[in-house]
Parts: structure tokens; C-alpha cells; sequence
């Protein structure tokens, strides 16, 4: 028997246990129950009644290097971080949107050189407007932008380059970024990241 | 014989008569599901209204508790109840017996048309702006793999849409590409019928996958050129003009 | 009917983990033994706490006693943040109007909140020991944000339950020229409920719709992470929602007292709060629907995807029960009204039949074209007939569209039933009573065809133009409608006489269960969104920042949930019976009224409500 049969006929026989006591308890509060759990029996039965569905949670992707043979994988593994682990969609959007809170990023491929884009997810305070709507020393604007290659997000030189890569192609610019770029080895990331930031300061 | 009871009755029988063959003359039959809920949501209407006062649930319930309670007089009564009791269980145990048989027929389905897309599909838009030379690249990319299944006018007519159940969306139809944002669309076009989530049966859909034919840049003109075609606009959340 | 999950393709996991049927039975034996957290911890409490992600109990399951238990907890919460809104308004009312039954039923109202506020507070305590243990990373996470947001929310708890003690406990102190202060301290009662319910929302509401985290003190990210794009909407949903929830309980437990009461004067009392407890459901109800809406929107514009997967995806049916509860609410308290009108006004019944009929014609009709769902249920071959899942003809009421429509219209319908009944037994004296009258007839015929009019125009025109206009306009029109209609009957009703008294304890047998009907719609209503909101994140703790790995990623099917609901919805009502049951008993102790008392107690005194201290006459008055 099918779970849902069994709990159709769980439904039943708690409906017939309420109907039961409605014909022959004479107490009220109980008759009150018998009514409640009819209800909730019926209830239940309905929502048995049409077509069953679980969401199953699709399967857990890896960034897998080897998978990678062309800039448009490397543009897709992007997209996948863009959505999810890059957290990026979360107030930017790409096209216009309502409910963005930064800047669209539609056409930031063409407009942005990768190097800028990189210095910019990697050291988002490096350049910061001013504020010279008032007297004296100008106010600083810091940017709301989080470092993306530090916790809580945390992505890899590898993904920050996939995710270019997918910005190029969503401007309907060829990809600039290499498959190559992200074979070289893991050490000199840390060492681009760090440089960047040093020049700010 | 005029009362409560009988009126229900009436209603319910004249409301079943009309949704099932009145209305199949106008347009297509109902499914069973559809025409159940109409006839408990009627019923339950004439509950309501005799049994606001006394004296109409009375005359609602009062022959219904008699009949059962046998102490209607006359031998037709009788005979009428003791037809009820044979009846009664037969019909039961017939439902059961319906329902449980084994037929050739699939269940019936609830197949969600168009589903929540992936993530990483749902914050996309067109790189490509809406102009005379993309629109007319699009139709053309249309033309060439679309139109065989979805119509060349863009409204699920095309020749090889008979063969497919369920058959290829019609896009002039406001409820299809109207009600969705380009990245949904691109969403279906890259990765086809395979693409969907369970809700959405993958294995029903006959779309093909596109990615391996067409690149990023084809998809995002046919959908231009669609739009165009099917005389539609993409859903946005942005107002235009 | 036929069943899917059983044998096709989509049930690729192990049919135990979809259903859990073994862990539904063994609920009713583990509530018996009531929740003990030791229980939870033992089980994998040797394993280091570091690395663990989360923690089970085998056979129950982590997911479901979550489940419950903060399902019962949010229960709770909504009453005991709802009721006390109303008990204010109503002892501001009994003083202003000097009226002793409000100031009666507001204490009354006071004794139920009082009683279940402790064992909200259990529940809540339960349900975060349980939550660090069966989810330590994810609370890590929360924790790491929004941790300045935990004292601040320890803090109001503290002046809650300490104003809350001084309000119970000092009411009969407080009468005379002291009310000022207890009104005051009502007030604050309020406020404090109100935060109360505003931080953890924003915890949850974190959850759903999050943003980023940059960096800066614990203050600012915990504030940063505070203003999600949902907060608002659920606050404001919750928190009518509560007032809905509060009243049809107090309604429901008026009804039950009704049923059970054996004198005239705890009949007429029990229908009176019955009346008062189903006026406040319904009057919370009325603009819940739009602020439901301006939730769904908001969701659907943080995210396309979330929006998708409730309105036409994995949930869409989810919203068809939906419409079927709210559909049984709507007409059980049009019910209620209307029992009202032909039973509490000796001779109303054959007048009032004719205005009943129409508006429970139009309420089925509207409730017909909200149930019609936009994918059908159909078996192949009229599947096939019908070109697809959708109907050609009857497709059109799937639609937002249509749905906006016929909820407007059932809320119109709900308010004329409303205003029907405060009419109802009055003769109008004004010279202008008839001009009025017509006005508003207008007016109201009007509103309707204007609702259905931008409801039809709706499908000719793009969505975003029938999202930002069309049906933000039927809203305003409805709203109008109510706020132009109310005052001017209450002018009317003024110099109103009246023709026929109310009577009250009349009320039949079925207008108990009509009020018990309509808690338990609520209720479930309640958990039923409760699902939805849980299932929207899909297999997200926080939905695009933390997947859950555990293996009650998955979101069960619609049957399997509305099981738990109803035993949820059920163990709550007991619960509730319960806590009402112990807080009356004080009342039998000193309770048997003596009669001659009743002629000495001043405007406000002691006797408990509860007891059938209220003199009769004072009910008839009742307009």
C-alpha cells in the first residue's frame, strides 16, 4: 500500500471516529472535538486527494577545473556563482529590476576592462567617490560592496574568473578571460588579491 | 413536491446537466475534477442558506432524518429504504472497486506549465537590444528551427504539433510567453524539456535542448524574434516608456 | 481518483524519506510525552561539536518535531500577541462609553492572554534548545548576525511580561481614576508586543529574502540583515493576521462556552463574546488578503524564482487549498452574521432572505472562479480534449487576474454582510436617511462593476501595468467602500431607532460550530502558510547563502504536509482548550453568583465575567 493511501486511510477513520461521536456522545465539549476532527480529517483527505509532489533539491555542483575546455564553460560555472555561492544577484541585478539595491550590471562586461572588475570584487574600496555636496573636507562614500575573495563568501581566484567571464558574455562580449588563467597555480592568487589591497592603502 | 429538498436536488441535477453537455456545446468538455468541485461548492451553498432559520432546516434535514429513521408511513417509504440500504453499499463498494482496478489508462495529471526556473537562469536579460536587424535575425533563426513545431505564425500550429501531446506552446496566447521574463524563456530554449523540475514532467515535454544547436547569442535573438512575431511583449518588472 | 507518488518516475528516493508515514504515527505516542530536549542531545552527544551540522533523532526526525513544535509556538505567539490589541481597544471602549460589560470582556480576553503567555514562552524555549541542537551551523550563522538583535529581543521580553503582570494584576486596583494609567500601561503592552514579534521576524524573514553581509560592527550588520526586502510585508501580514487569529479564538472559545453554558445569563454573555470575537476575526480579515499581497509581490520581486515556485510551480495547488479555507472562512462568518440577523431579530428571517440569497450567490460564485485552478487535474483523454491542462474557456479564472477580482469581490461582499447586520432591526429617522441610502446602493453597485471591469481589463493589458495599477486601484476602491460606508451607517444608526431588540442567547446550536469552524480554519490557515513560506527557500536554510545539506532538504508533497498540519491545528486547539480550561477554574472556586450581589456591585466590579456575573439587562441594549 502507498503512503498516501495510508494516510488517506488514517483521514477516513479519523472522520468516522468524529462522525461516531457526533451520532452518539451526548457530552458537548466531546461533541465539540468529534466536530474539529472532522474538519481536520476532511481536511487532510482533500489535500490527499490532489496529485502528490515532492521537491527533491537538485544535486550539489562542483567547481570541477578539468570539466572546463572553453571560455563559455568557464562563462557557465560563472553563472552558477553569480546565482548562488558569489551571492552577487542578491542586490545586483543584470537588466533593470525594482528591487536591486546596486548598480545593474548589464553591459559591465563591455564597459569594464576584467582587471577593473577583479580589482573591484577583490578590493571594492579601492576607489571611492566623494561627496562635495557640503562645506569643507569632501565625505567619503565606501562602497556597500562586500570583499567576495574573503569570508563570508570567500570565492577562489578561479570562480572570481568565472564569474567575468560570465558578466563578458551576458554584454555580448567575447570572453578575454583564458581557460588558462585559472590553471596557473593557487599561490599567485593570494598574491594578486594582496597587492590590490596594499595599493589602496 | 416543493421544498428545500427537492430544490437542492433540482439545482444539482440542472447544475450538473449544464456542465456537463450544455457547456461542451460552447467550448471544451470539462475535466471531472472541475465539474466535482462545482457541484460541492453548490451544494454547500444550499446547505448555507437552509439551514439559516429553523424552520427551513427542518424542512432540509426533517425528511432526510425521517426517511432514515423509518418513521415515514406508507409502503412505498418502505420499500424506497430498504432500496437505499442495498444501493447504498453497492455504490461504495463499485467506487472502490473503480478505483482500485487496475486500467490502462495514466492517472490523472497536474502538470505545472511553467515551473520555478534554476537559480542561476531567473536574474538574466537580453544583452541584445530590440531592433529592426536583431528582430528580423531572430525570426529567421526561427524560421529554420522553431516554426516546424511551433507554427509559423507563431501560435502552436506548426506541422509536426499534431504528433506532440502535450502540444507545442502557442505564443500568441496571452497565458504563455506574455506572463514570462526573456530569461525564462531562455531558460526553456537552452535547456529544453529535460531542463525542467519534476513538477514540471520533463518526460512529457518533446522541447529539445537547444544548447548544443544554438548559441547563448541565437537563443537571445530568437527570442526577440518571437516576441515580435507572436505580437507579445516579456513580462517586466520595470515600467516601459 | 488516482495518486502519483506512489509508482512514477519522480519518486527517485526511498518512499520512507518522502512520507516519514512511520514518524506521522509515531507522533501521537511522542506527544503524550510531551518533548524532553535532554532526548534530542543524547543521541549523537558524543560526536564533536565542531564539526556537526546537524543532528537527528532517527524515526521522528529532526525536520518534524522543528515542525511542531515551532508550529505550536507561532500559534501561541499570534494569540498571545493578537488578543491583546483587541482587549485594549475594547477597555478603552468600556471606558469611554462607560460600558462595565467591555470593561468585563477586555479582562476576560486579559485572563486567556495571561494564560497562554507562559506557555508560549515554554514553546519558544523548547524550540531554540531544540534548534541549537538539531541545526548548530545554521545557528552559528544567525547567531553571528544577528547577535546584538538577541539582547535586544531578551530585553523586551523582559518589559513584556513585567507589564503584562501589572496589567493583569492591576486591573481591579486600576479602576476609577487610576484607568488612565492601566490604559497606558495597555499601551505599552502593545508596543512591546508588537517588537516582540518584529525582531524574530526578522530573523526569519533573513532567511527567506537575505542580503548581503558587508563588513562592520555586530550593530550594523545586524541591522543591515534587519531591513530585508520582506520584513515589512510579514510584519505588517503577521501582525493583522494575529488580530484575525486572536479573534476567532476568542471567538471560538465564546462558542464553545455558549455550547456548554446552562444558565440564561452565561448564554446571552457566551453569544455576546461569540458576536464581539467573529467581529474582530472578520474585521482583521477584511485587509489581510491585501496585505498577503503586497507580501506575495514583494517576494516575487526579491526573487523570480521563489515567486514562481509558490504561485504557479511546486506550491501552486498549496494556493488552491488555499482559496478553499479562506473560501470556508469567508462564508462561515458570513454564516455567523446572518444567523445573527435571523435569530437574534425575532421576525427578520423573511426580509433578510432575499439579500442573504444574492450575497451567498455572488460569495460561491467568486469562491468558484478562486478555486478553478489555472493546470487541471485531467486524465489523458480530457486532457487531450481540452488541448492541454489548461481549459480554453474556464482557463481564464487560473489567472492573478481573475483571483484579485473575486477576492475584492468577497471582501465587498463580507463588509455589506456586516453593515447588513448592524442595520438589521433599526429604522432610520434621518431626513436625508433615504438620499443616503441610495448614494450608497450606488456607490456600492459601482464599486463592483468597477472591480470586475479592471479585473476583465486586466488580462488585455501587461502584467506590470496590472500589478502597479490595476489591482492596487480594486484595492483602494474596496477600501474606500468600507472607509466611507462605515462612518456614514454609524451616522445613520445614530438617530436610528429601533424597531426590534436584539435578543441574545438565542443563537442555535450550529452558530457554536460555526465560531469553532472558524478558529480552525485560521489555524490551519496559519500552518498552511507556515509550509509555504518554509517550502518557497526550496533546499535553502538561507535561501542563496546556505544550502541545507541535511536530508530533510526536500520539501513534502501537499498530502503528507497537511497531515502534520492537522495534527498540528489539533494539538494546538487542545492545547489552547486546555490552558482555557485551568484559567477557568480559579473562577468556580469563588464563581457560584450569588443573585444578590448582582444588584450591589459598582460599574466595573469583581465578579468575574466567566461566572455569569453580568446583569442581563444590560444586554439588550446591545446595538
Amino acid at each position: 500500500m502507498s503512503e498516501v493511501a495510508l494516510l488517506q486511510i488514517i483521514g477516513l477513520c479519523v472522520v468516522g471516529v468524529g462522525i461516531l461521536i457526533l451520532l452518539f456522545i451526548k457530552s458537548m465539549f466531546v461533541r465539540v472535538v468529534g466536530f474539529v476532527v472532522i474538519v481536520l480529517g476532511s481536511f487532510s483527505l482533500i489535500a490527499l486527494g490532489v496529485p502528490q509532489m515532492a521537491s527533491l533539491p537538485p544535486a550539489i555542483e562542483t567547481f570541477d577545473i578539468a570539466s572546463v575546455k572553453t571560455p563559455d564553460d568557464l562563462a557557465s560555472i560563472g553563472q552558477k556563482i553569480f546565482f548562488s555561492k558569489g551571492q552577487c544577484a542578491l542586490c545586483h541585478s543584470i537588466g533593470p529590476s525594482e528591487s536591486a539595491r546596486c548598480p545593474d550590471l548589464a553591459g559591465i562586461g563591455a564597459k569594464l576592462a576584467p582587471e577593473f572588475l577583479y580589482e573591484s570584487l577583490t578590493s571594492p574600496q579601492s576607489y571611492i567617490y566623494l561627496d562635495f555636496r557640503h562645506e569643507g573636507v569632501p565625505k567619503e562614500y565606501p562602497a556597500r560592496m562586500p570583499y567576495i575573495n574573503k569570508n563570508p563568501i570567500a570565492l577562489s581566484k578561479q570562480e572570481i574568473y568565472s564569474v567575468i567571464a560570465f558578466l563578458q558574455k551576458m554584454s555580448g562580449e567575447p570572453i578575454s578571460i583564458k581557460v588558462e588563467d585559472i590553471l596557473e597555480p593557487e599561490s599567485e592568487e593570494t598574491e594578486v588579491a594582496s597587492v590590490s589591497v596594499h595599493g589602496h592603502e | 413536491m416543493k421544498g428545500p429538498l427537492s430544490t437542492t436536488a433540482i439545482l444539482l441535477a440542472g447544475m450538473y446537466v449544464f456542465l456537463k453537455f450544455i457547456l461542451p456545446l460552447f467550448t471544451a468538455p470539462l475535466p471531472a475534477s472541475l465539474i466535482y468541485l462545482y457541484l460541492v461548492l453548490t451544494l454547500s451553498a444550499t446547505m448555507i442558506f437552509f439551514t439559516m432559520s429553523g424552520s427551513s432546516l427542518d424542512s432540509f434535514m426533517g425528511p432526510i432524518g425521517r426517511f432514515l429513521a423509518g418513521t415515514d408511513v406508507g409502503g412505498t417509504a418502505k420499500t424506497a429504504r430498504l432500496l437505499v440500504l442495498i444501493v447504498f453499499p453497492l455504490l461504495v463498494g463499485w467506487q472502490t472497486y473503480t478505483r482500485l482496478a487496475p486500467s490502462d489508462l495514466p492517472p490523472a495529471e497536474n502538470r505545472t506549465i511553467h515551473p520555478a526556473p534554476p537559480g542561476e537562469f531567473v536574474g538574466l536579460s537580453n544583452p541584445y537590444p530590440t531592433n529592426e536587424q536583431n528582430i528580423q535575425e531572430g525570426k529567421g533563426i526561427y524560421a529554420a528551427n522553431c516554426s516546424p513545431c511551433h507554427g509559423p505564425n507563431f501560435d502552436g500550429k506548426g506541422t509536426a504539433a499534431p504528433g506532440f501531446n502535450p502540444p507545442p506552446a502557442n505564443f500568441a496566447d496571452p497565458g504563455t510567453i506574455a506572463q514570462l521574463q526573456e530569461s525564462y524563456l531562455f531558460w526553456r530554449i537552452k535547456k529544453g524539456g529535460v531542463g525542467l523540475p519534476i513538477e514540471g514532467m520533463p518526460w512529457k515535454s518533446a522541447m529539445p535542448r537547444w544548447e548544443h544547436e544554438l548559441s547563448d547569442e541565437k537563443i537571445w535573438k530568437v527570442i526577440i524574434g518571437e516576441y515580435d512575431g507572436a505580437g507579445q511583449s516579456p513580462r517586466t518588472w520595470e515600467e516601459e516608456e | 481518483m488516482t495518486y502519483q507518488i506512489s509508482k512514477n518516475p519522480m519518486t527517485t528516493i526511498p518512499a520512507g524519506r518522502l512520507l516519514c508515514l512511520p514518524s506521522l504515527l509515531k507522533w501521537g505516542a511522542f506527544l503524550a510525552l510531551f518533548l524532553f530536549p535532554a532526548f534530542a542531545l543524547a543521541q549523537d552527544g558524543a560526536t564533536a561539536a565542531q564539526a556537526v551540522g546537524y543532528r537527528d533523532i532517527p524515526g521522528l526526525g529532526s525536520r518534524n518535531i522543528i515542525w511542531v513544535i515551532a508550529q505550536q509556538h507561532l500559534l501561541l505567539a499570534g494569540f498571545v500577541l493578537g488578543v491583546p490589541l483587541f482587549a485594549w481597544v475594547c477597555e478603552i471602549v468600556g471606558w469611554r462609553t462607560k460600558e462595565a460589560r467591555y470593561d468585563k470582556l477586555a479582562k476576560e480576553f486579559t485572563k486567556l492572554l495571561t494564560s497562554a503567555y507562559a506557555t508560549t514562552a515554554l514553546f519558544g524555549g523548547i524550540l531554540l534548545f531544540l534548534l541549537i541542537a538539531f541545526y548548530p551551523k545554521l545557528m552559528a550563522y544567525l547567531t553571528d548576525v544577528f547577535f546584538p538583535s538577541f539582547l535586544v529581543y531578551s530585553m523586551l521580553f523582559l518589559l513584556e511580561t513585567a507589564t503584562l503582570y501589572l496589567y493583569w494584576y492591576g486591573w481591579d486596583a486600576m479602576q476609577g481614576n487610576k484607568k488612565g494609567f492601566h490604559i497606558f500601561l495597555g499601551l505599552m503592552l502593545n508596543v512591546f508586543a508588537f517588537f516582540i514579534m518584529v525582531i524574530p521576524n526578522a530573523w526569519a524573514t533573513f532567511q527567506a529574502s537575505p542580503v548581503v553581509i558587508a563588513e562592520g560592527t555586530a550593530l550594523e550588520r545586524a541591522w543591515a540583515a534587519t531591513w530585508n526586502p520582506t520584513w515589512w510585508p510579514v510584519n505588517i501580514h503577521r501582525f493583522i493576521a494575529n488580530i484575525v487569529l486572536g479573534g476567532f479564538i476568542c471567538g471560538a472559545y465564546a462558542g464553545v462556552r455558549y455550547l456548554l453554558a446552562v444558565s440564561r445569563e452565561e448564554r446571552e454573555h457566551y453569544d455576546w463574546m461569540g458576536y464581539v470575537g467573529n467581529f474582530i476575526g472578520v474585521f482583521g480579515m477584511l485587509p489581510l488578503p491585501f496585505a498577503g499581497y503586497w507580501l506575495m509581490r514583494e517576494i516575487y520581486q526579491y526573487n523570480q524564482q521563489m515567486g514562481i515556485t509558490l504561485m504557479g510551480g511546486f506550491l501552486a495547488w498549496l494556493f488552491i487549498l488555499q482559496a478553499m479555507l479562506i473560501g470556508v472562512l469567508f462564508l462561515g462568518a458570513n454564516y455567523y452574521f446572518w444567523l445573527g440577523i435571523s435569530h437574534r431579530i425575532p421576525g427578520s428571517e423573511q426580509s433578510y432572505k432575499k439579500p442573504i440569497l444574492a450575497m451567498l450567490v455572488v460569495l460561491m460564485v467568486c469562491l468558484g472562479v478562486w478555486m478553478t485552478p489555472h493546470s487541471l487535474v485531467a486524465s489523458l483523454e480530457e486532457a487531450r480534449k481540452m488541448g492541454g491542462t489548461h481549459h480554453p474557456l474556464l482557463g481564464v479564472f487560473g489567472v492573478m487576474s481573475a483571483k484579485m477580482t473575486v477576492s475584492n469581490l468577497m471582501i465587498l461582499v463580507t463588509f455589506m454582510s456586516f453593515i447588513m447586520y448592524w442595520r438589521a432591526g433599526k429604522q432610520e429617522t434621518a431626513g436625508w436617511a433615504k438620499v443616503a441610502k441610495a448614494i450608497m446602493g450606488a456607490m456600492l453597485v459601482i464599486a463592483g462593476v468597477a472591480v470586475i471591469v479592471l479585473g476583465v481589463w486586466g488580462y488585455f493589458v501587461p502584467a506590470i501595468v496590472r500589478i502597479n495599477y490595476f489591482s492596487v486601484a480594486q484595492v483602494l476602491i474596496v477600501l474606500f467602500i468600507m472607509v466611507t460606508f462605515t462612518p456614514l451607517t454609524g451616522l445613520l444608526m445614530k438617530s436610528a431607532k429601533t424597531t426590534t431588540e436584539m435578543v441574545w442567547g438565542q443563537m442555535p446550536i450550529r452558530a457554536g460550530y460555526s465560531l469553532v469552524l472558524n478558529a480552525v480554519m485560521v489555524i490551519l490557515l496559519m500552518s498552511l502558510m507556515g509550509y509555504a513560506r518554509s517550502s518557497s527557500r526550496v533546499h535553502w536554510h538561507i535561501y542563496g547563502v546556505m544550502r541545507d545539506t541535511s536530508e530533510y532538504a526536500y520539501s513534502p508533497a501537499l498530502g503528507y504536509a497537511a497531515a502534520f498540519m492537522s495534527l498540528n491545528t489539533f494539538v494546538f486547539c487542545l492545547l489552547v482548550a486546555f490552558i482555557f480550561w485551568v484559567a477557568s477554574m480559579g473562577d468556580k472556586g469563588k464563581g457560584q453568583p450569588k443573585p444578590e450581589a448582582e444588584a450591589k456591585v459598582p460599574v466595573g466590579d469583581m465578579t468575574p465575567a466567566m461566572a455569569g456575573g453580568s446583569p442581563s439587562s444590560s444586554y439588550s441594549q446591545k446595538g
